[in-house]
């Protein structure tokens, strides 16, 4: 065998960056083994089960618990008054807001919580809160944003009334919650006075509910004795839950233990602090014994956390070639009744100013306004980085409407106005630095893998029959991996994140993050890039996350933060270790450190061929045999504190056929072209790619989270929330082009999410389309086959001729 | 959610038989399926019931009925109900205006406007079977009107009024009901409305 191939073997048997390694944690999953928060039984464990309310604004006038407790098995039910004392009947949410625990006097909105019964087991408790007997008073209802900042709306916070400087600004109504502006009005406005042409598109992305398979959960244990809290929960954010148990109990951080275990899915929805989460612990507190609280689907899509609900109209200038000069945006944001966004401090609107997309835009001006609404609080980011879809949906969206009224072909429009590669990195005009991209590159690679003349002229021949084909497209650019702590921080702890590693004398590997995983495989990805950074197998390579107790502090797994910064740290510390490692091999070796020259998994002495010691051996040699003056050990610990995000980016393209009978959409071909920069696990990449499209199609064709005059949410089932299954999705087509992060350690991006971000505008990009040549620009989500057909018939393309 | 609907039933009577009856606040409550009152406050208040039963799941809603004005010239009365169910999820509640009109031929009919509104769970799980469901319950509480009308009268007809009224169950049966909506909502598809 010869050198190269030899050394080809090494680093194929290491299983590191680029490999498709079969994902660790599967073993566990398919064979039903995982271990989720419910799966946890303790001694003496009880069970906590809220009494929800049915209206959506009402006075409570009395509750009666008598009828209740006189149930057997039942131990307490818990109102705002009994948490009263404690301080505890409001919590302190994410964005500067505050949130009940339990509704304190007044409901804000259907299924909020009212009170909580723990008994023996759910059924008692299941049984119990039928028992508590709530006398409510109804109150004027407001669903409507629109109306929420009129003179005669009602007013929902009357904790806020009068208190007119918000959390990020001056408030202007009682239901106003901020007002936040990005960018340069005065310049955009008079851009937009001079401009050639000018387009205006309004556009409503419906509040959805990322409804992960597990829902939201926790066991809480108090140990009196020790009075230690421990609190298995299902967290996205296990370090910052227990800085905030720890604020808001006064127990200290090194008594509470925070263990997040396998969790099936989060999306977002696993970000915040519910209140379940406070009740379960505090009941813990009073009775000393384990309380379990988890909650069902209705609970789950009612309560705790939607996404979106953002009501957007996005404007364009340009000139006659349709070359982009100012872009405005305005948004008027439904947090519902508390403002619990999970965005870092600073931003009321998430990320929403990278809004100008993949678009060399000179000027722009984004205006946002918060209001309160008698609905569930949340705003998470499903899928994506704060606020990002909403971001890429206008921009995308309003960049189509401005190609039809010019006449330009989408692709066209799109090509004259990229930032183009030299340009990179590249500051757009409303602050953010894009590090780098290709986009001409990539766009003209799907354009040709999918023939789109082609694709174009069969459309032309299919509306000369009255057929409807529509041809979406979407070229995005995603911000991930929050954040630089200059601009990002949650509750003033910078959005840093870490990883500690141990080599082990055998030369195995023990790692822990402050991320965690909730299906994205930190255990596979992670060992990959020590794998390669040590030149360690990473089937040798243990990954722990999640525990609070042994994790270095970090700020958790959302925004597709993981490989930016998660992994950036890992491979951080990983290179601390190799530079000790180098130091060590030197003695072995009796040469200098200079002279070793790193390959796959060993140091080598430069042109004395032979002279070489593998990590393992050096591994040993830390522990016994290390230069006179080194401490012993072969360990790292880094917080990394990224210099910027990354910016990964898409070009979607989605090709529909309607049925003008039925209003059925089939998407007959989606090709997906993903550059995350540096590939870590293709494979995974693949599987996310696939997810996050999916769970895009969920989005634009059926999710949506309906609400009737009186506030009643009509939609928090799985008979009505749509879920794809194989049957409904379509068959993806998946792509790349690389082009690393220059500031990555590794040169990698986070790319779960992008697959959700971009495909949600591309089908409704390629839904539009098919009504284009009708003079439509725009259809709201779902395109439910009702919706679709709604829009056929109101065109009578419905009616024979 | 909201749904308004406007009815009318034929009675096998007079205006005065029609309207003697509709004044009888219990009398009229017990037309309604699976519906009761259980306390007469005064002359314009009343506690009430209503039960309800669609498979497994059994809904109790207990209210008060107000009778917001008796229009003996007009033979009208309007009254509002209002109940939350025993369990706390739900709640309902309706503003009725019932009035007895004279038709061809010196018979009578029941009119109705009514004005249901549901919240809660109800709401959520049913709302897109409510316009059926109100219009089956209606539809069952006109007949049951008709029947104790035809019973105030002599032979076979009010005979088997008066059996009919006997074999009344005592809570709205869902699974019957999810029947005879299928088949009204058949009818409506083919255009026999």
């Amino acid at each position: 065998m010869d050198n190269a191939a030899e050394v080809q073997e090494r680093e194929d048997s290491i299983k590191g960056v680029g490999c498709s390694r079969k994902r660790k944690e599967d073993a566990r999953f398919v064979q039903g083994t995982g271990r989720y928060t419910d799966d946890l039984k303790l001694p003496g464990m009880l069970f906590a089960d809220m009494v929800r309310s049915p209206y959506a604004h009402a006075r409570i006038k009395s509750i009666n618990k008598e009828k209740a407790l006189a149930l057997p098995g039942v131990h307490a039910v818990l109102t705002a008054d009994d948490l009263k004392p404690l301080n505890l009947h409001w919590m302190p949410t994410l964005a500067g807001d505050v949130q009940a625990v339990l509704a304190d006097e007044k409901v804000h909105f259907q299924y909020q919580e009212v009170a909580v019964v723990i008994a023996d087991d759910r059924y008692i408790a299941a049984d119990a809160i039928e028992l508590v007997e709530v006398e409510y008073e109804e109150l004027d209802v407001l669903v409507d944003p629109h109306r929420s900042m009129d003179d005669d709306a009602p007013i929902l916070r009357e904790d806020l009334v009068g208190k007119m400087d918000g959390a990020h600004s001056k408030r202007v109504h009682d239901n106003h919650i901020f007002n936040w502006q990005a960018g340069e009005k005065e310049a955009t406005d008079r851009v937009f006075e001079q401009a050639e042409i000018t387009v205006k598109q309004e556009m409503y992305y419906p509040r959805v509910h990322p409804c992960p398979m597990e829902t939201c959960g926790c066991v809480a244990s108090f140990d009196k004795i020790n009075e230690h809290l421990t609190v298995h929960l299902t967290s996205q954010a296990p370090h910052v839950v227990r800085t905030v148990v720890s604020m808001l109990s006064g127990i200290p951080e090194s008594k509470i233990r925070i263990v997040s275990p396998d969790i099936g899915g989060g999306f977002g929805n696993k970000v915040g602090i519910y209140p379940g989460y406070v009740v379960s612990i505090v009941a813990s507190i009073v009775l000393g014994v384990p309380v379990k609280w988890v909650e069902d689907r209705m609970e789950n899509i009612s309560t705790t956390a939607f996404a979106r609900d953002y009501h957007m109209t996005g404007e364009l200038a340009a000139d006659s070639e349709g070359r982009i000069k100012a872009l405005r945006v305005n948004v008027l944001a439904d947090h519902g009744a508390f403002d619990a966004c999970a965005d870092p401090s600073k931003f009321p609107a998430g990320l929403m100013h990278i809004c100008t997309g993949s678009y060399d835009i000179p000027v722009a001006h984004l205006n946002v306004d918060g209001v309160y609404t008698n609905k569930a609080p949340g705003g998470v980011a499903y899928r994506c980085s704060f606020r990002v879809t909403e971001a890429v949906y206008v921009i995308e969206r309003t960049i189509d409407v401005l190609a039809q009224k010019l006449g330009i072909d989408k692709a066209e429009i799109r090509r004259r106005n990229f930032v183009k590669a030299e340009q990179f990195p590249y500051q757009t005009c409303l602050g953010w630095e894009l590090d780098s991209g290709d986009y001409h590159t990539a766009l003209e690679k799907v354009l040709d893998a999918v023939d789109y003349e082609a694709l174009r002229k069969e459309q032309q021949e299919k509306r000369a029959q009255g057929e409807l084909m529509g041809i979406g497209l979407c070229t995005f650019t995603e911000i991930v991996g929050a954040g630089p702590s200059r601009n990002c921080d949650i509750l003033g702890v910078g959005m840093f994140d870490s990883a500690e590693i141990r080599v082990h004398p055998t030369g195995s590997v023990m790692a822990r993050m402050g991320t965690i995983t909730q299906g994205q495989g930190h255990q596979t990805t992670y060992a990959q890039i020590i794998a390669t950074e040590l030149g360690i197998s990473s089937d040798e390579i243990s990954i722990e996350e999640g525990d609070t107790d042994t994790a270095p502090y970090g700020l958790g797994t959302y925004g597709s933060r993981s490989t930016p910064v998660g992994g950036a740290a890992t491979a951080v510390a990983a290179r601390k270790i190799r530079a000790k490692a180098q130091k060590i091999a030197a003695h072995l070796l009796e040469v200098s450190e200079n002279d070793l020259e790193w390959e796959v998994d060993r140091f080598k002495v430069k042109g004395v061929p032979g002279q070489e010691k593998t990590m393992k051996e050096v591994a040993w040699a830390a522990y016994n045999n290390v230069p006179e003056g080194m401490e012993p050990g072969l360990e790292a610990v880094d917080y990394y504190d990224p210099p910027n995000f990354t910016y990964p980016f898409g070009i979607y393209l989605c090709v529909v056929d309607i049925d003008k009978a039925t209003g059925e959409t089939s998407v007959r071909r989606f090709y997906a072209l993903d550059d995350c920069g540096t590939r870590i696990n293709p494979m995974i990449i693949e599987g996310q790619i696939h997810g996050g499209l999916t769970e895009g199609f969920a989005v634009a064709m059926g999710q949506e989270m309906p609400f009737d005059e009186q506030g009643n949410l009509l939609g928090n089932t799985l008979m009505d929330y749509f879920v794809p299954t194989f049957v409904e999705t379509p068959h993806w087509e998946t792509d790349y082009t690389v082009t690393p992060s220059p500031h990555h350690p590794l040169g990698a991006k986070g790319v779960a999410e992008s697959p959700h971000v971009g495909s949600i505008p591309c089908f409704t990009s390629a839904v539009v389309d098919a009504f284009a040549h009708l003079d439509v620009t725009h259809m709201n989500m779902p395109h439910s086959a009702y919706r679709v057909w709604q829009k056929v018939h109101e065109l009578g393309l419905d009616q024979h001729a | 959610m909201q749904v308004d609907l406007d009815k009318q039933f034929d009675l096998p009577g007079s205006t005065t038989q029609g309207w003697e009856f509709l004044q009888d606040i219990p009398g009229v409550a017990s037309c309604m399926p699976g519906a009761e009152i259980t306390d007469k406050i005064d002359d314009n208040n009343y506690k009430g019931k209503v039960k309800m039963k669609i498979g497994p799941a059994a809904m109790a809603f207990n209210g008060d009925i107000v009778i917001n004005s008796v229009d003996a010239v007009k033979r009208e009365i309007n009254l509002i109900g209002k109940g939350q169910d025993s369990k706390g999820s739900s709640s309902a509640s309706m503003d009725l205006t019932a009035s007895i009109i004279e038709t061809d031929g010196g018979m009578s009919a029941l009119k109705g406007n009514a004005s249901v509104t549901v919240t809660g769970k109800a709401a959520s799980m049913g709302g897109r079977m409510m316009m059926q469901v109100a219009d089956q319950i209606l539809n069952q509480f006109g007949s049951n009107f008709a029947d104790h009308i035809a019973a105030m009268g002599e032979g076979r007809e009010a005979e088997e009024a008066r059996e009919h009224i006997a074999e009344q169950p005592q809570e709205i049966n869902g699974l019957k009901f999810a029947w005879t909506v299928f088949i009204g909502w058949l009818r409506s598809l083919f255009g026999g409305k």
